[in-house]
């Protein structure tokens, strides 16, 4: 049994324009030690489906219309807020793509580890203490003892971000769920991040998803990618092998349109692949058709009758579109 | 280079003044640090480096937007920091800026062939008949519709934005375009469509580009010659090719090792240089290099003496005591 099961997930959100299904009959699984990456365009549904995981839907807004999530067997979506809070506390933990809005300005990093740590462990207040400093360590902030009394403004954003990360390991989380954790970040300290990332994964095991729009920190950093548009999974699959060979044509337009760093550079300069056009508005998610077809180069007639069916391939890769074979 | 220079930058500083309480000395920070620069027309010269190097400071100045402490800036033949009233106006004309953020940048309560006309209220002479002309004919230069120029900036997406915020800097023919992060807040699938629009404007319009981002990708796509900054210096400066496949500062190597690759899935970048620590406080630099420490070959002379730009080649310099010597196989990007 994997660790993490999610079976055909429903979210509905309920704006001013109607209910629309955020995520759309989303499946997937994680397994223990493994990392698993969510990429796609701004407003896909990749941070609701983050949300729909720690039971931290927007109140009165989204609700979990059908579909189990099921967390070492146990159903997320039948749980009491009791128990979520329980859950969150101690086996699936988040950080966000801003620190400063998860940091309490006016507690000390160490403070707010040592706090975590008390409710959670039970720990006594020497103790806590304590063991914040050795997480401020192993989160490589240099001269974790003093620094351990800093105040978040005191840090830069790199540090307050592996101070986020200390806080979110602290209760020694079976999942991690990493939120464009590097976005707001220099590349250099972004190396950084993701080496301690996965440095940390290979100590304790946790699960990992990353959620990113960056392809290349998904090659890096993952096993397997899920590649959302408009709500719905487009593809899933091994990394390497959608990569090297992308079965849906958002993925190839995703990974075809970005300029990538080449290892040898040459004179050649051909115009960026483009994808035209924009996502769809959320209204219109629900639609018995392919969302992608407007932007797609392949589309047919079919594309439009009908939403697509998943299409397997070997080694576990799922595309949802139509022509799928033919790519 | 046989191009003559469009834009040509000797010696910039620019400063900053830190409020201290009390009655203590004026001290100030610069952001900008004797930075030199040139970029021949139509040509695309990137900016990269540290968040906090000095990018934007140097590109603000050049535009006449905040205050220049000392160097040179000259557009053509003309003396850009010594111009003032009527032939400041002239000059703003010739260089425009388009910034990170669309959203803000535009006027929310006009209609957005107004936003795209205003320039050329302010900074121009044109009738109206012509200055429509102008707008109609930007419209369609950045693959907007015509029916579009009576909405409202909320009424776009932001890529459209973005294509208004082009279309807008392009209202008073400049030559100078500065990219300021242009396309970091827009999706990677609208930032090709833009990136794309930027180059087929270049060429169609003979534009120069001060193009500043953060994405090494994008910049390695864009630019034709590329400089790296580091606390308020240019710590390296090359041609395209060269900067790629041959850096030379121990800082741009570890700048490019840290970008995630997609072609090598599963693993890290190979021969990644580690830059632990952070940057020296810029209220209060050390002597000698700054980047000594972060540096994975300084030696203790780094601390000490300041190294000079040094010359690689016709179009490469960078400013470190080890450039071309063996102490950079340490760090090198051989496979
Ligand atoms: N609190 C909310 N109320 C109403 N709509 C919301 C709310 N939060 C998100 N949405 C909408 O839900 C959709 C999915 O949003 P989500 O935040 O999951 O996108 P995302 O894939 O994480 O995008 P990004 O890359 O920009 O973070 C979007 O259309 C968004 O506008
Ligand atoms: N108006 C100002 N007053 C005082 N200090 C400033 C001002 N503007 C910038 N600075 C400082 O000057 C330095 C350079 O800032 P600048 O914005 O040019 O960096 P940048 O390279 O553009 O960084 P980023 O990648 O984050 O945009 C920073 O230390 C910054 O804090
Ligand atoms: S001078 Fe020394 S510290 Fe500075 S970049 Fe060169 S090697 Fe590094
Ligand atoms: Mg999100
Ligand atoms: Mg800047």
């Amino acid at each position: 049994m994997a660790l993490l099961e999610v079976e055909n997930l429903r979210i509905e959100l309920s704006t001013r324009d109607g209910t629309a299904p955020v995520i759309d009959d989303l499946s997937f699984h994680l397994d223990a030690g493994e990392t698993l990456s969510f990429v796609g365009e701004s407003g896909c549904g990749k941070s609701m489906t983050a949300l729909a995981l720690m039971g931290l839907l927007p109140e009165r807004i989204g609700r979990i219309a059908s579909g189990a999530i099921r967390f070492d067997g146990e159903d997320l979506t039948k749980a009491s807020p009791a128990r979520l809070r329980e859950i969150r506390g101690n086996d699936i933990s988040m950080i966000f793509q801003e620190p400063m809005t998860s940091l309490n300005p006016v507690f000390t990093i160490g403070e707010q580890i040592a706090e975590v740590l008390r409710a959670h462990q039970g720990l006594s207040r020497q103790a806590a203490w304590d063991h914040a400093v050795e997480l401020i360590d192993a989160v490589r902030i240099p001269n974790p003892k003093g620094r351990a009394g800093d105040y978040p403004f005191q840090m830069s954003g790199g540090q307050r971000q592996r101070a986020m990360i200390a806080m979110a390991l602290a209760c020694k989380p079976k999942i991690l769920i990493a939120d464009e954790p590097t976005t707001a970040l220099d590349v250099t300290v972004q190396a950084q991040i993701f080496d301690l990332l996965r440095d940390l994964r290979a100590q304790t095991g946790t699960s990992i998803i990353l959620i990113t729009h960056d392809m290349g920190a998904v090659a890096e950093m993952a096993e397997r990618m899920i590649v959302m548009y408009a709500g719905r999974k487009a593809e899933l699959g091994p990394v390497a092998q959608i990569i090297n060979h992308a079965r849906h044509p958002y993925t190839q337009g995703l990974i075809s349109c970005v300029p990538h760093l080449h290892d040898v550079l040459t004179e050649d300069r051909p115009e960026l692949f483009e994808v035209p056009g924009i996502v769809p508005s959320l209204r219109d998610f629900g639609r018995d058709e392919c969302l992608f077809a407007s932007r797609c180069a392949h589309v047919t007639d079919q594309c439009r009758s009908a939403r697509p069916p998943e299409k397997s391939f070997e080694g576990g890769q799922i595309a949802d579109c139509w022509h799928a074979e033919a790519m | 280079m046989t191009d003559t220079p469009l834009l040509s930058v000797e010696n910039l500083s620019v400063r900053f003044e830190i409020k201290r309480g009390g009655w203590g000395k004026k001290s100030y920070l610069y952001a900008v640090d004797d930075v030199s620069f040139q970029v021949p027309k139509g040509q695309t010269l990137g900016i990269v480096g540290e968040s906090g190097s000095g990018k934007t400071t140097a590109a603000l100045a050049v535009a006449r937007l905040v205050p220049a402490h000392q160097g040179v800036a000259r557009l053509g033949e003309d003396d850009i920091l010594s111009k003032e009233g009527e032939d400041l106006r002239r000059m703003r004309r010739r260089v425009q800026f388009i910034f990170q953020d669309p959203y803000s940048s535009l006027n929310p309560r006009k209609r957005v062939a107004d936003i795209v006309r205003e320039p050329l209220d302010s900074l121009s002479d044109k009738s109206e008949a012509e200055k429509k002309k102008i707008v109609d004919d930007l419209f369609e230069a950045v693959g907007l519709r015509p029916e579009q120029q009576r909405l409202f900036p909320h009424q776009f997406s932001g890529g459209q934005r973005q294509r208004i915020g082009i279309a807008r800097a392009l209202a008073t023919q400049p030559e100078l375009i500065i990219c300021d992060e242009a396309v970091s807040a827009l999706d990677v699938a609208v930032q090709a469509q833009i990136l794309n629009l930027l180059r087929r404007l270049q060429a169609q319009f003979g534009l120069t580009y001060l193009f500043i981002s953060h994405d090494l990708g994008v910049v390695q796509h864009m630019c034709d010659s590329i400089a790296v900054m580091y606390m308020g210096k240019i710590v390296e400066q090359a041609d395209r090719l060269s900067l790629f496949n041959n850096p030379q500062h121990p800082y741009t190597r570890a700048l490019l090792s840290a970008v995630p690759r997609v072609d090598h899935p599963g693993q890290p970048s190979r021969n990644r240089v580690l830059i632990p620590g952070d940057p020296p406080d810029p209220n209060n630099l050390p002597p000698g290099c700054r980047f000594a420490s972060r540096c994975p070959i300084a030696k203790p002379d780094c601390s000490q003496r300041e190294p000079l730009p040094q010359s690689i080649g016709t179009t490469h310099s960078a400013a470190c005591h080890y450039v071309g010597t063996d102490a950079l196989d340490a760090i090198g990007m051989a496979d």
